[in-house]
């Protein structure tokens, strides 16, 4: 046996990875019960160590890392990008000739912030999902006997991802998820840091004193909605407005041996399902905006061209009809121009909170504020 | 120690249920977030209508109405244009391109609703149970009242009811009006001419003294002939509601009518400038003597548009 642990050596196998190596000379050492040289200096931690530092591992810890982080930051960056390119081939309608007519003119900066516009909060749903699972299955499986079960993907990905991203895709998600969903953002983000309600005070009476007063202040800043959609009869509205925050002070804490396992792999499943289910309508989403031209001699009858105008040139305007075809349209024909919103957007409930439609996000919602007024051009609601 | 293990055991419990809990409800939104609306929108309504891809809107109007409808060197003017204007913008016809005027006299409107003739009718037309019958109405866009209008000279002479029923004045009106039964009604012997314009003709050559017909019909007389004419305040206490008429085989384009006037009346409301508002202010406003504002629509679809999410305040 070596007198000096080596960091990613037999050490590791025990469950504990030691401190950095102190430069002594490595002959005639003496060493004590944990195989540390006597005499050297421990490193102690400043502060309390992150799970993942006292997580039994059974293997390379350094290489395991590497490869977890590898994949996720490959998912992360490579799942945009493939995105954006098939959504081109669904909004050309399938044509070769027209995808390769977008690809020409739709720059790759373009194509992805056009997709993370539209796939912001997709992208979010997912780093919160995995997260705060991660957090939940990394806590239960902690307390079972080391060796018993590998340990869970997403355990492994909420390990190795540093806190300020967790926070970042909480931020994210709290940007631009519908206000309907944000209450859901509480027991996630209680799950994913395992915030239990312990943390408010130590005493039993003003801790419940002090969830007594959030959980009033939250119920009397939703009052007014809560009583419409009462009246309007959307029990699911009143579920996700009012059950999350009183979920979020359970949700902390490890599950229960039998339930880890089917957990563990369903919500893998679950997870997979939602990401795919949830990118199909990203995938259709269209990358340009919608407009309706109005086309026509400057005498003469005039004709609405409904699609999403590609490019202009001195000569054409290219425009990708929105019943199928490219159209190329002189530009001295081209007599009015106005942008369109589309059916997807249409709203499917009837509340507010605070005059915030319940389906827009924070961000919408105050762009709603600094532009109120959207009048929508009487063309429109030409057919397309 | 027992107490202590039962304790955890229930917290185990607790934050499975809570875990699953939160998977169901995110897993029900998420279908939440995929539901078609529940309400038709506008846009579907619009494909129901007969108006649907048609290249022209045509709004029967009338010519013959100062302030209402009126035809000034060439052109249609009026309240009820100005509204018909709105309707025809609001269902995406815009522009002399695709909309057209045409000039429908009293007698004509429910035939050329009946035959096709016109998409619409937006010419003071009241809403009655008879007509009902043949045609359907939306709205009311505007509650009017029967007033007497009397040349400068007998201002001060014919001030009521009473002064009305006096034989040595002569009361005008237009003949099939429902200002004549009410006239009628109480005991106002009036003489019946075809159409307002008579009246006020006559009045001018001094062959009546007075003419009684809907307070926006006079206004457009007075507006006409601000120095000859006032028009006094009588108590009838009868109103009648101007509504669009649409044919009653299209009950989608009177839902659609009826959805934009109320989006109207919510602006007026909410203290916005409503398109109402600027049609009446250009219009009829100066020249009646109570100021009125828009009435609200009967029988308004709940309908899905883009712009529901728009803040309201």
């Amino acid at each position: 046996m070596s007198t000096v642990p080596t960091g990613t050596g037999d050490a590791s196998a025990h469950g504990v990875v030691p401190p950095p190596r102190a430069s002594v000379p490595t002959d005639h050492v003496e060493v004590d019960a944990a195989g540390w040289p006597t005499g050297v200096p421990r490193a102690e931690p400043a502060g309390p160590v992150a799970d993942v530092e006292q997580v039994p591992v059974r293997w390379d810890p350094a290489e395991r890392r590497a490869r977890a982080s590898q994949s996720f930051w490959t998912a992360v960056v490579g799942v945009p990008a493939i995105f954006s390119v098939l959504r081109l081939g669904v909004e050309a309608g399938g044509e070769l000739q027209t995808t390769l007519l977008l690809v020409a003119n739709v720059g790759p900066v373009n194509l992805l912030a056009g997709f993370l516009t539209t796939a912001a909060r997709l992208l979010s749903t997912g780093l919160v999902a995995v997260f705060a699972l991660g957090a939940v299955l990394a806590v239960s499986v902690d307390r079972l006997p080391p060796g018993t079960l590998r340990r869970p993907l997403f355990a492994r990905w909420a390990d190795l991802t540093p806190a300020w991203v967790v926070v970042a895709s909480f931020l994210l998600a709290l940007l631009t998820w519908p206000l309907l969903y944000l209450p859901l953002l509480l027991p996630a983000f209680a799950a994913a840091f395992q915030l239990r309600p312990d943390r408010l005070h130590e005493w039993v009476v003003p801790r419940l004193l002090v969830i007594a007063a959030l959980l009033a202040a939250y119920g009397w800043f939703l009052l007014p909605t809560l009583r419409d959609a009462a009246g309007q009869g959307e029990l699911l509205v009143l579920a996700l407005l009012v059950v999350p925050p009183v979920l979020a002070l359970f949700i902390a804490g490890p599950l229960p041996d039998v339930v880890i396992r089917p957990l563990a792999s369903l919500t893998e499943v679950a997870v997979l399902a939602m990401l795919v289910w949830a990118a199909v309508p990203v995938i259709s989403t269209p990358v340009l905006p919608l407009t309706v031209t109005t086309v026509g001699a400057e005498t003469g009858p005039t004709e609405d061209v409904r699609g999403h105008v590609v490019t202009t040139d001195d000569v054409n305007m290219v425009i990708l009809q929105e019943r199928g075809g490219v159209r190329y349209v002189p530009v001295d024909l081209v007599r009015a121009q106005v942008l369109c919103p589309t059916e997807e957007e249409l709203p499917r409930h009837r509340l507010r909170i605070h005059d915030f439609h319940i389906e827009d996000s924070l961000l919408e919602g105050m762009g709603r504020r600094v532009r109120p007024v959207h009048r929508i051009d009487a063309a429109c609601r030409a057919p397309g | 120690m027992n107490v202590r293990s039962s304790q955890s055991r229930l917290r185990a419990v607790a934050t499975t249920l809570a875990v699953a809990l939160t998977l169901t409800l995110a897993a029900a939104a998420g279908c939440d977030s995929r539901k078609e609306p529940d309400r038709q929108s506008v846009q579907e309504k619009m494909r129901e209508s007969h108006i649907y891809g048609q290249s022209k809107l045509r709004i029967g109007v009338a010519t013959d109405e100062p302030l209402m409808g009126d035809l000034r060197n060439g052109q249609h003017v009026g309240f009820d244009v100005e509204i018909g204007r709105y309707i025809a913008a609001s269902l995406g016809y815009e522009g002399e391109q695709q909309l057209e005027f045409v000039s429908a006299s009293t007698e004509d409107r429910i035939p050329y609703l009946q035959g096709g003739t016109v998409d619409l009718v937006v010419s003071s037309f009241s809403m009655t149970e008879e007509r009902k019958k043949l045609v359907s109405f939306a709205g009311p866009y505007f509650v009017t009242t029967q007033e007497v209008m009397v040349p400068v000279r007998l201002k001060d002479k014919i001030r009521t009811l009473e002064d009305l029923r006096d034989p040595k004045y002569k009361v005008c009106t237009s003949g099939g009006s429902t200002t004549e039964g009410e006239l009628e009604k109480r005991q106002v012997k009036a003489l019946v001419v075809k159409n307002v314009w008579d009246c006020v003709a006559g009045i001018r050559a001094g062959r009546y003294d007075a003419v009684s017909s809907d307070e926006t019909i006079l206004a457009g007389f007075l507006a006409t002939y601000p120095k000859e004419f006032e028009i006094v305040d009588l108590p009838f206490g009868t109103s009648e509601l101007l509504g669009i008429g649409v044919p009653i085989g299209d009950p989608a384009l009177r839902d659609l009518v009826a959805y934009f006037l109320q989006k109207s009346y919510q602006q007026g409301r909410d203290g916005q400038a409503s398109p109402w508002l600027t049609a009446y202010n250009r219009t009829l406003g100066p020249w009646l003597r109570v100021e009125k504002n828009q009435p609200q629509p009967l029988e308004v679809p709940k309908l899905v548009d883009f712009d529901d999410k728009a803040p309201r305040r």
